[in-house]
């Protein structure tokens, strides 16, 4: 197993090494071969591992245990003695450490010392992102291949992308927060690296810069909550090691064994909440993702689609003690994953760039995954990490799609200048039609499943919640019977196959009120699913449907893209048909959800498996009918349902105000023009221009704020994506430059002001002193000479004493 | 050869060198590089050939060498050399940054080459004694020695303003260090006279021994020797506010000059605390701390800020210099294991990284003749390897995790919080602060870089007008070797910073094991006597002073 895991993150890198070094010269147009060779590699081997801890898992004694998980390390990174004061300190009021397993905690002498070491995990959780990620990358690598043709900066394309799937590999199966750390900014400059690839571009360069500093911003966050963690757990560790539990360790819900919850508990979470946020484009963080589309098309599926923006998923999975110590931060989890889906498929609903509308619904479905992460129930949780795995496949699939219409349209995007595009290329429409309807869950596709699973849950929730809400308003009757109480409560556990941590919630909510929003999230995630299926299908239409139209860039015969395109089409449309089926099948054949619950970060609580909601499968099957049925009707059809519903969206009415041309109408009227006359006559024609002044000017004011509501109108705040980056410009950018200068202002004539000001002083002395023009060097002799009177007097005074 | 002969050889070297230049002179301009460049790189064989003697689990007083210098009957001043952990990697580093500094003034010095490089070799020589120095006059006399040559350097073969920035580095430098001159004698006198025999010494090792054993100057005493030593470490590293010397001089000075000021001179200051204040004046210390902590930290992010105004490139990164430097400071003040030793590595990491970029910066400024930031665009088209170099840099100063800086960074910072969170005085949420400001400097950091390679080095291809149709040549073999060896040591730093921290480790631990003590010591009276705030101690130790 070791020898695995070092192949599968190994091969990558040799990839990307053979790349750099002999890519320019010697590999030319054959540049792409140790890429695909190093990561189809890397791929059988993740195949490989995948079953050997399916294997090992079978065997040990089931998921009630810690799970199973195997390390390996490779070298010390850094190892600092006395490091950690033992002790722990409270942050806040309300902040409490539970049962801190002091067998387990305490190293003699009370100090520990701060060890890094490199090493490799592997987990249930490690081997099937390694499994997907591997499988997308080698697909998408092929089909680089073809995309990338002649392209001038050919051989770095795939030292760029191997680069990535090797930091993408060491990310999953990294097994302390550094070295996640570490990784998580690695993938992130391969991302700033592809997203700026065509760096000539400015909008390339400033997308990259843009998607850097964003997910600084998230880092942030993330570096804070290691700090945190160091400064609360002692370790930096996800595994034990011989005398000190890991962080996952520590916090296992086994038993009554410690975690941290209460405020640091929270902080902690919160902070790697604002990393994950970063990483994965969530609101309010999620402004980087669409403007990274600027990156090849095939970055953009293997990168911004499939993989490194699922980290963020990952992570917190990953994570999941933690938060489970922390209801209050799952629900602010939860809160995030709603709004986010819900803003960005409004977004996506009036984008006219077909990789937009994609990147928008990436965002939207990475909201769902968010969601089911905050639920904090094994069936969530597993249900988030299936929709990560099954969206990888679909959304890769509608990238590369959106990537071959590219490619054969002349690299135009924008869906109004092509349409009617099935009959020229069919496999391209083919597969894209599966990619869309696994997106928008129609069964039974793989996205069905999966996002089903997801409101399934949050369903479920809602329900332990008022159970448990309306067991606490039973308890305070029963308080005199515990025995009975214990028992019920036991009883419910089961029930509801959920940890419920017995831990000091920050913000003092209820269950029933938590269920309420819980509630509201459910319908966000129904009404999401609607809008979800009219986007995508709306670009479906808009680009395969309607009459043959191609830019003058695609050239007189555009055509289907190469074989070294359609086959990873292929490949992937058959994951993205076929693995909900496979894999989850309703309930039947949970054989993910068993797979992946194995691991130590899922290991907690009840390994009950989710059962199959019928009614939330047809509800959410029904909305997603009609929104592709809407679809059809305004984009299969004549426009005019279209025109006429866009200008009630936006405010029409309102622009036929802001035309001042109704004062010269006006002015035709013949008892304004007898007036008119009437003061001219009267040599009064300047105060009939006054009145008309002031008529023009009041109406102008009277219509601004009309003009403002026209900008906001929702057709508007949509397609101008709620002014984001103009909010962001004005409330960050903008002051931070402002304070900038200002500082070089205050930099250049006060502080520097007042030492030159302190500088002229000893010259003043000087000069009146010195009668002649002295040089530099004598100043410095002088200098010396005053040294060494007082190195005398020094010697002086030590003989004296 | 023993260690110590080694030693002694490494330091004197390059002054042999820059005498052998003296006497060739005349013979021209080529000589002159390749007799600099001998000397260059025999100093770096010999530093690292002490590096690998060097036990890696660190040693208080390595290849220690000692030799009778001004004796009297009551004092002893002796040439006293030898390495520890506080100094082994700032001395190995040196030697390092001299092999770029004249790889980069190869071409780029054309007037009066021999005399340039014997500065810059005399330049070594007395960088390599204040690292190796272990007895206070020696000390000195190479502290101050290294402004002779840079004074030459930059007011002879610095840019249009160049006599401008060369008084006022030395005159702003000297001031200061006149001040910690004063201070070191007020130490050495102190202890004299509280030594049981009343023999002076002049010996680092016995004053700090003599404080680790329990001799204890009284506070306010210490306060004021701690103000004295400030005033020079303070300007030479530079903590805000005393650091406008250090753009001026930086824009003016050559390229070999910028990059030995940054990588080496600037570290003097972070040294002189680690070396002198921080064992020595333990009480006081702790008294500033509050002090020096926001003072660090507002040159981390006022530094940033700075920086992100700027329009000419070697600005910027004297600015960022501001910044780092809060970063290393941040962390020998937090006086926590992590935080020392990570503020420790990052001195070093700061010399490799920003001695980088000032090389860089030179080999473009050799190209095109400028420094403006909007004279440039997209020279990754037409410089691919420079603008390789660049990026590679540009991560490690922004502290990219699995290069440098991110080592020295995540630790010391992690040191930081350890301070805070272990800080009971109601400083606490201050300290918090702090610690948080300082993560934001990260990101800050981060933005004025990339920024700086974005506007020069992508988008569409703007080279300074005048300029856009000569034949520009990307880098030589010469200014890749230039490169090269810093690019190693970025990486390497990176992947096992564990390496280079063994070996400080002891030594570090040492240096502020009395200064621990004494915040111990105060946080345990502070939980009794909760009342009692940080920052007033200070005022009052001082009004008590006078």
């Amino acid at each position: 197993m070791p020898s695995l895991l070092i192949l599968i993150v190994g091969l990558p890198l040799l990839a990307a090494v053979v790349t750099a070094v002999f890519g320019s010269k010697l590999l030319g147009r054959h540049a792409h071969w140790p890429a695909i060779l190093g990561i189809a590699g890397s791929c059988l081997c993740s195949l490989a591992l995948i079953a050997q801890v399916s294997d090992k898992q079978s065997h040990s004694a089931g998921p009630s245990q810690a799970g199973y998980a195997e390390t390996i390390t490779l070298w010390n990174w850094a190892d600092i003695g006395h490091a950690y004061d033992q002790a722990p300190k409270a942050i806040a009021p309300g902040a409490d450490v539970l049962a801190p397993g002091a067998d387990v905690l305490v190293t003699p002498g009370g100090m520990r010392r701060f060890t890094i070491d490199i090493t490799l995990r592997a987990d249930a959780l490690t081997a099937m992102m390694l499994g997907m990620l591997t499988f997308v990358a080698t697909l998408v690598t092929i089909y680089g291949a073809g995309y990338m043709h002649g392209d001038r900066g050919y051989w770095r394309f795939f030292a760029y992308v191997s680069l990535f799937v090797f930091s993408m590999t060491m990310l999953v199966s990294a097994s302390n927060f550094l070295l996640l750390y570490v990784f998580w900014e690695a993938v992130g400059v391969c991302s700033y690296l592809l997203i700026g690839f065509w760096y000539e571009k400015p909008e390339a360069a400033a997308a990259g810069k843009k998607a850097f500093l964003v997910n600084r911003v998230g880092d942030f966050g993330f570096a804070l909550a290691l700090f945190l963690i160091w400064v609360t757990y002692g370790t930096l560790n996800f595994h034990d090691t011989a005398n000190v539990a890991g962080v996952l360790g520590q916090t296992r819900l086994l038993g009554e064994l410690g975690f941290v919850g209460g405020g640091v508990g929270f902080a902690i979470c919160i902070l790697l909440l604002v990393g994950a946020c970063g990483k994965s484009a969530q609101f309010p963080l999620h402004v980087w993702l669409p403007d990274a589309m600027e990156g090849p098309t095939p970055v953009s599926a293997l990168i911004h689609a499939a993989t490194m923006v699922t980290a963020g998923v990952y992570m917190i999975a990953r994570c999941m003690p933690l938060f489970l110590a922390a209801p209050d931060a799952l629900l602010i989890v939860s809160v995030i994953g709603g709004i986010t889906m819900l803003l960005a498929a409004l977004i996506a609903l009036t984008q006219y760039d077909l990789k937009r509308v994609l990147a928008y619904s990436t965002i939207s479905q990475l909201g769902y995954m968010f969601l089911a992460m905050g639920v904090g129930t094994t069936a969530a949780a597993t249900a988030g990490v299936f929709h990560l795995f099954t969206h990888a496949f679909f959304k890769a699939l509608l990238f590369l799609g959106a990537g071959s219409v590219m490619h054969s349209m002349g690299h135009v995007i924008d869906m109004r200048r092509f349409g009617g595009l099935r009959r020229v290329m069919p496999i391209t429409h083919f597969t894209f039609a599966i990619g869309c309807l696994a997106l928008a869950g129609v069964f039974p596709f793989a996205g069905f499943w999966s996002k089903d699973a997801i409101v399934a849950a949050v369903h479920d929730k809602v329900h332990i919640l008022e159970h448990q809400g309306m067991e606490r308003h039973g308890n305070a009757h029963d308080a005199a019977d515990p025995e009975q109480h214990a028992a019920g409560r036991a009883a419910a556990d089961v029930a509801s196959a959920v940890v419920t941590p017995s831990v000091t919630p920050v913000f003092g909510l209820t269950p029933s009120s938590r269920a309420r929003v819980y509630q509201t999230l459910y319908g966000v995630a129904i009404f999401t699913a609607l809008l979800t299926a009219f986007y995508t299908f709306r670009a479906f239409f808009m680009t395969f449907y309607g009459p043959l139209r191609t830019p003058h860039e695609a050239g007189p015969h555009p055509h289907e893209s190469p074989r070294s395109m359609t086959w990873p089409l292929l490949g992937l449309a058959f994951g993205a048909a076929t693995f909900g089926v496979l894999f989850e099948g309703g309930g039947w054949s949970p054989l993910f959800a068993k797979f992946v619950q194995g691991s130590p970060s899922f290991a907690y609580g009840f390994a009950e498996y989710k059962e199959f909601h019928p009614d939330v499968a047809m509800a959410s099957t029904v909305v997603v009918l009609m929104g592709i049925a809407l679809a059809a009707y305004m984009y299969l059809g004549h426009q005019r349902e279209v025109d006429w519903i866009a200008g009630l969206l936006q405010f029409r009415w309102l622009s036929s105000l802001q035309n001042l041309e109704w004062v010269n109408r006006a002015e035709q009227h013949r008892w304004l023009v007898a007036t008119k006359k009437l003061a001219g006559q009267l040599a009064l024609g300047w105060l009939y221009g006054l009145a008309r002044g002031l008529v023009v000017l009041l109406a102008t004011v009277a219509i601004a704020p009309l003009m403002l509501v026209h900008n906001l109108s929702p057709y508007q705040l949509s397609s101008r994506k709620f002014f984001f980056d103009e909010i962001y410009n004005a409330v960050i950018v903008a002051p931070l430059r402002l304070l900038a200068t200002l500082s070089y202002w205050v930099d250049r004539y006060l502080v520097d002001g007042l030492v030159d000001t302190c500088g002229r002083f000893p010259f003043g002395v000087g000069r009146f002193f010195r009668g002649l023009q002295i040089g530099l060097v004598q100043f410095y002799a002088l200098a010396m000479a005053l040294g060494a009177l007082v190195l005398i007097a020094v010697l002086w005074l030590g003989a004296a004493g | 050869m023993s260690s110590p002969h080694l030693l002694i050889l490494t330091i004197l070297l390059p002054a042999l060198g820059a005498a052998a230049l003296w006497v060739l002179a005349p013979l021209g301009a080529a000589v002159a590089r390749r007799v600099a460049l001998g000397a260059a790189l025999a100093t770096l064989f010999l530093s690292a050939a002490l590096v690998m003697r060097y036990p890696p689990e660190g040693a208080f007083n390595f290849a220690a060498f000692e030799a009778p210098w001004l004796e009297t009957t009551s004092l002893n001043i002796s040439f006293s050399v030898g390495l520890d952990g506080l100094s082994i990697w700032l001395f190995a580093l040196s030697p390092l940054l001299l092999l770029t500094a004249v790889l980069v003034s190869w071409e780029a010095i054309k007037d009066r080459a021999a005399l340039f490089f014997a500065l810059l070799l005399l330049l070594e020589t007395g960088c390599l004694g204040v690292f190796a120095a272990r007895d206070v006059i020696l000390f000195y006399v190479f502290f101050e020695f290294t402004l002779i040559p840079l004074f030459f350097l930059i007011g002879l073969w610095g840019s249009e303003d160049r006599r401008h920035a060369a008084m006022k580095f030395f005159i702003y430098t000297l001031a200061g260090s006149v001040l910690t001159f004063l201070g070191l004698l007020a130490i050495v006198i102190w202890h004299a006279q509280a030594s049981p025999d009343g023999a002076m010494t002049f010996s680092i090792d016995q004053l700090t021994a003599a404080v680790k054993s329990g001799v204890s100057m009284p506070a306010q005493w210490q306060c004021w020797i701690f103000l004295a030593l400030f005033a020079g470490f303070a300007i030479k590293v530079p903590l805000f506010p005393l650091h406008t010397w250090l753009p001026l001089a930086h824009v003016q000075a050559p390229t070999a000059g910028s990059v030995f000021l940054a990588g080496i001179l600037l570290k003097i200051g972070g040294y002189g605390f680690l070396r002198f204040s921080i064992p020595l004046l333990p009480d006081a210390t702790v008294i500033f701390l509050p002090w020096l902590l926001w003072l660090s930290v507002i040159g981390i992010i006022y530094g940033a800020l700075v920086a992100l105004a700027q329009t000419d490139i070697k600005r910027l990164i004297a600015y960022s210099s501001v910044s780092h430097l809060g970063f290393c400071m941040l962390g020998l003040f937090s006086l926590t294991a992590l935080g020392v030793q990570g503020g420790a590595l990052q001195l070093v990491n700061h010399g490799l990284s920003t001695g980088g970029l000032f090389a860089l910066v030179g080999m473009l400024y050799e190209r095109y003749h400028t420094r403006e930031i909007s004279d440039y665009g997209g020279l990754a088209k037409k410089l691919p390897v420079l603008a390789f170099f660049m990026l590679v840099f540009t991560f490690s100063a922004i502290g990219l995790p699995g290069l440098n800086g991110f080592a020295g960074e995540f630790i010391l910072l992690t040191g930081v919080f350890q301070g805070a969170w272990l800080t009971e005085t109601p400083f606490f949420p201050q300290y918090l602060l702090i610690a948080v400001l300082a993560v934001l400097g990260v990101v800050l950091g981060a933005w004025y870089m990339l920024w700086l390679v974005q506007r020069v080095f992508f988008g569409p291809l703007k080279e300074p007008a005048g300029r856009e149709h000569h034949a520009v040549a990307d880098l030589s073999i010469r200014e890749i070797f230039a490169l090269a060896p810093l690019v190693v040591f970025v990486v390497w730093i990176g992947l096992q910073p564990g390496f280079f921290i063994k070996r400080m480790a002891t030594s570090l631990t040492s240096a502020t094991a009395s200064a621990v003590q004494t915040l111990d010591r105060e946080a345990t009276a502070a939980t009794a006597l909760p009342a009692a705030t940080a920052l007033p101690v200070a005022e009052e130790a001082l009004t008590r002073a006078d």
